[in-house]
């Protein structure tokens, strides 16, 4: 257990490590290979998830930066809230971005936070639509329990790639986040401020 | 084992009838006016007409899950060592072989039925019984096959969205699946032949208790991060199922439409 657990740091300082350093060829890599930068940013955001020792507030922060650099929340959020985005007024279209970003972090950050073992992840292929995005699949593997099978959306950018979609076990969370708002939305009488006002509630009631 | 066949078909009356007297007191949701085609689209994607008596079972079966289904699997997580606990996961799931088989062959599914022979023959023998499941470990994958997915590869559709009492998220055409393979497992078949029909129910709840301590975190989770924790349900497990009947195969990516909820072929 001990040496398991000492093993485990060494790796990951390891990695950390490498992200440190001004790596060139692998930053080259991740702006122009979809595998390569899927890879970087699970390494990262399984590095956040499983270090021991961080406070809350530190990993929510790694969340957050990855979530602001490598995943395009805005479009995901755009999509998440479909045809309301439109009815929205630009005040509620900005709310609703900064809520949706924070509600995103704070399950991210907390997931697999008591999670002791160890999490590998591989790229199991690579699907490249050209125009219409690059989808990558992979697994994270877990001790002793069944595999997780992802498939991360991807679209292109300048310099890269960003997230659209990450969809585990055959459930996008795009479609899961929509899905649950367009009936919280429906439920308070088709009015967007009444999923505001949840996501409010669900802020407070989720911070530490 | 005469009662065990016997009190089964008198509780799927009896459940059938509940739930047909929910349906009448609580009602049908309103569907959108069709001047509103997109509300109409979203109405279709979400597909759970019966919206109003589904919550009501929901809440009975949360509720249920929070005093007891929860609790005892935390305490069988709690009590059996790890070791222990995926011997008798390993065991458990090697006596779903027979019924993973049969859907293979009726899905004409012949590589995978080759698979789930060979796991079972490998697991049954130099797995101890079942115990191990060294097959996984000798490179031949599991995987999962329903009678509800074997009715969905046949072209029949899903019908409305179905909470089950005690089973959850549902539809017809998978609980119907369901009680067939509750008279049609050839283990269970067995086992009520040779007369032990008591300890294939003791079977199924150990089953239950498996599944469920395997979803402690994920559904904890879900529950506490989702805002409505019925509609996330409800997404999760149609999406999960569609990936399932389609065998992890390539699904619609989300796409410009408003909803795109994959529904099963």
């Amino acid at each position: 257990m001990i040496s398991r657990r000492s093993l485990l740091s060494t790796g990951f300082g390891l990695l950390a490590g490498l992200a440190a350093a001004p790596v060139s060829p692998v930053q080259a890599q991740v702006e122009t290979d979809p595998a390569a930068f899927v890879t970087h940013l699970a390494n990262g955001a399984m590095q956040a998830m499983v270090a021991k020792g961080l406070s809350d507030q530190e990993r929510a922060t790694r969340f957050r930066t990855l979530f602001t650099t490598d995943v395009d929340l805005v479009e995901i959020g755009r999509r998440v809230l479909g045809r309301y985005w439109r009815i929205a007024t630009p005040e509620q279209q900005q709310e609703f971005l900064r809520l949706f970003e924070d509600v995103v972090v704070l399950t991210w950050s907390t997931r697999f936070k008591d999670y002791g073992g160890d999490l590998r992840h591989t790229i199991s292929g690579v699907i490249d639509d050209g125009e219409r995005g690059v989808t990558v699949s992979s697994r994270v593997e877990r001790e002793r329990q069944a595999p997780i099978s992802l498939q991360w959306r991807l679209k292109r950018v300048d310099g890269g790639f960003r997230v659209i979609d990450l969809v585990i076990e055959g459930t996008s969370m795009a479609v899961t986040f929509q899905s649950e708002y367009a009936s919280v939305i429906r439920a308070n009488g088709d009015r967007i401020e009444g999923l505001l006002s949840a996501l409010r509630a669900k802020l407070a009631e989720l911070h530490p | 084992m005469k009662t065990g066949k016997q009190a089964k078909p008198l509780i799927a009356a009896k459940l059938a009838t509940a739930l047909m007297a929910l349906v009448f007191v609580t009602g049908c949701a309103t569907p959108p006016p069709e001047s509103d085609p997109e509300a109409v689209a979203e109405w279709e994607q979400v597909n759970d007409p019966l919206e109003p008596m589904n919550r009501v079972v929901f809440d009975f079966n949360n509720t249920l899950d929070t005093y007891a289904l929860r609790p005892v699997a935390e305490g069988y997580r709690d009590l059996i060592p790890a070791f222990g606990r995926e011997r008798i996961h390993d065991f458990l799931q090697n006596l779903h072989a027979p019924l993973i088989f049969a859907n293979d062959l009726l899905q004409g599914e012949g590589d995978r039925a080759v698979q789930t022979f060979f796991r079972a023959a490998f697991n049954t023998t130099f797995g101890v019984l079942g115990l191990i499941d060294i097959a996984s470990a000798a490179g031949i994958p599991l995987h999962e096959e329903d009678f509800g997915q074997t009715l969905a590869v046949w072209g029949i559709g899903e019908g409305p969205y179905l909470v089950l009492p005690l089973f959850g998220p549902s539809n017809p055409r998978d609980g119907f699946g369901l009680a067939v393979e509750s008279y049609a497992d050839p283990v269970g078949i067995g086992l009520s032949n040779v007369g032990y029909a008591e300890a294939n129910w003791g079977r199924s709840a150990l089953d239950g208790l498996d599944r469920r301590t395997a979803m402690l975190e994920s559904l904890d989770d879900v529950k506490r991060t989702s805002l409505d924790f019925y509609a996330s349900l409800r997404s999760l497990y149609r999406q999960h199922r569609a990936a399932e009947i389609s065998n992890g195969g390539d699904q619609t990516p989300f796409s410009a439409h408003p909803s795109s909820e994959t529904a099963p072929r």
